[in-house]
């Protein structure tokens, strides 16, 4: 689940991996925004949703980021999946004017607007999953510190401690192998004093976990303890200036990617706003889809 | 020769009954290589952190630099010394060798354009030029030493402490730190090392040997002075490194081996000429 919540940065050398990640940052918001609008009729919301899609698969396709976990990550939130599928087809809408029977069981209707009320939440899903996948594939933890510590700047002047909290990220992402590599020390150690982390009840493995967490935490805290006293000699100073070894550079690529991106949300807002419906215009005023 | 560190009865606990450090005083030349060696709960680590300033409340006169170690003096102090601690992980701030360099070097002001420059010299001063882009758990623990070291000499420091910086590295890590701060020491006279450790063998390759037990300074000189008193170190339970065992009974032999010789390559030399 870890790896699914975090997502894997994929050292390659892509465009999307060069760009500035407060790019990647805001470009993400922006069309995840974007995918978030809905517009007059289903035509017109799902075409506008799937040109973004395609957007995203090309984006996807330079990044070489693999559709196949994608889709694996998908496969872990099959439930939540059908859960909004049951929702959406039983509860009845009261919303939407103009209703379409599919079929009906036992007196009960069900409406094709439902079915693909469902279709559009589950597509927003997937391209949600799909543009954080990117995000987090292309850009190292690191570098993503830095940008949301750039974004939370301004916040200073009130007394948010950016830098402090990207220093405090930046050190649990330095700490997660070496505390992973004490899980596996602690577990074979407490293993070879017979305790069972496989087998056994619920009691049992309670049991187990805590044998485990007990010297996990003891361990954990003494580091901690030895890495402040390192950092205080090598003369960090929480609240004093520091220079930065690592600048983020705003390249013209980067603008042009921002333009990119910001026409596609405004454009999206745009259709919003006046009810833009581009098959009323095509195929003349009152056609349905 | 102006001294480095200067202690004069000091004595420190963390728990009123059971003192650490009793009244201990001793001075660290400037350009020598002083070990303090002593046995685990001597009270040598306590030392360590005390010349550093992550203590507080001790009693006598501590100076590093000429300055007394207090909140004052600290930054200045710090600003010029460098200590290595034990547990190679627990040091290591960066997510990569160039990473941690330059955490010292941020916090020391140093400019962005600069910073380059003074990793790629001193990483490669250490060894350590061509790991500069991985991350800590793919290296050894005698290489993030060397990185911690480095991370140190690119501070530009006036003195080095080590903290039982070899007692978690294998023999061959302990042999490779031991030669790079020998190597060290060779191209700067004007550095300073001072280091805590159970190594007998380091020990003997330093200029001055203070042994520590249960808070006191028990012998003090050259190393051959120190492990000559054999008994006296029994009786801590040190034991002097083998070369010495190894000189002095040739020496029973009659054999006369010089005092400049220092190690096993060095008396085979010697005896095969």
């Amino acid at each position: 689940m870890a790896s699914f919540a975090l997502g894997k940065y994929i050292p390659y050398k892509t465009p999307i991996h060069r760009m500035d990640p407060r790019v990647k940052v805001l470009g993400m918001i922006f069309l995840m925004v974007a995918v978030f609008f809905s517009y007059s009729t289903f035509s017109m919301t799902f075409s506008v949703m799937g040109a973004i899609a395609l957007f995203i698969i090309v984006i996807m396709i330079i990044s070489k980021t693999s559709f196949l976990k994608l889709l694996r990550s998908l496969k872990s939130l099959w439930f939540m999946i059908i859960f909004l599928l049951i929702i959406y087809v039983v509860v009845p809408k009261n919303d939407v004017t103009e209703m379409h029977v599919a079929f009906a069981i036992k007196g009960y209707n069900f409406y094709w607007e439902s079915f693909l009320d469902a279709a559009r939440i589950l597509l927003r899903l997937v391209l949600m999953i799909g543009l954080s996948m990117v995000l987090t594939a292309t850009t190292s933890p690191l570098d993503l510190t830095y940008a949301l510590e750039w974004y939370m700047t301004p916040l200073k002047v009130i007394g948010f401690p950016a830098h402090i909290i990207a220093m405090t990220i930046s050190l649990a992402l330095r700490f997660i192998p070496t505390i992973l590599e004490d899980v596996n020390r602690i577990m074979k150690a407490q293993t070879s004093r017979g305790v069972d982390f496989e087998h056994g009840g619920f009691g049992k493995k309670i049991k187990a976990i805590i044998s485990l967490i007990i010297p996990l935490f003891v361990s954990a805290f003494i580091r901690s303890d030895e890495l402040a006293n390192a950092m205080e000699c090598r003369g960090y100073d929480p609240n004093g200036k520091r220079t930065k070894y690592r600048k983020m550079h705003f390249k013209w690529s980067d603008a042009l990617a921002l333009v990119v991106v910001a026409a596609i949300l405004g454009g999206c807002i745009y259709m919003k706003v006046i009810n833009f419906d581009l098959f009323n215009i095509l195929l003349g005023e009152g056609a349905v889809l | 020769m102006s001294k480095i560190l200067e202690v004069k009865n000091l004595q420190f606990s963390y728990e009123k009954e059971t003192p650490v450090i009793k009244d201990v005083s001793f001075d660290v030349e400037e350009g020598s290589y002083v070990c303090l060696i002593g046995h685990n709960g001597s009270g040598k680590s306590t030392l360590a952190k005390i010349l550093a300033g992550l203590l507080s409340d001790w009693e006598g006169s501590v100076k590093v630099f000429g300055l007394e170690v207090n909140r004052d003096n600290i930054r200045e102090i710090r600003s010029k010394l460098g200590l290595v601690f034990q547990n190679p992980d627990n040091q290591f701030v960066g997510s990569t060798v160039r990473d941690d360099m330059a955490f010292g070097l941020e916090n020391r002001r140093i400019p962005t354009e600069e910073m380059d420059g003074i990793i790629n010299k001193y990483a490669g001063e250490a060894g350590m030029i061509q790991f500069l882009d991985s991350s800590p758990e793919n290296l050894s623990g005698g290489q993030k030493q060397r990185v911690a070291i480095a991370g140190i000499l690119a501070i530009n420091p006036d003195l080095i402490i080590y903290d039982e910086a070899t007692s978690m590295l294998d023999p061959s890590g302990k042999k490779d730190i031991l030669s790079l701060t020998l190597k060290l020491k060779e191209e700067n006279p004007r550095l300073t090392v001072f280091s805590i450790t159970h190594d007998v063998e380091e020990a003997w390759r330093a200029d001055k040997v203070i042994v520590f037990n249960h808070g006191e300074i028990v012998l003090e000189g050259t190393p051959t002075e120190v492990f000559s008193h054999t008994k006296e170190l029994q009786e801590i339970r040190l034991e002097a490194p083998f070369i010495i065992s190894l000189i002095n009974a040739l020496r029973k032999q009659g054999i006369d081996i010089p005092d400049s010789i220092k190690t096993e390559e060095e008396l085979e030399d010697f005896l095969c000429r």
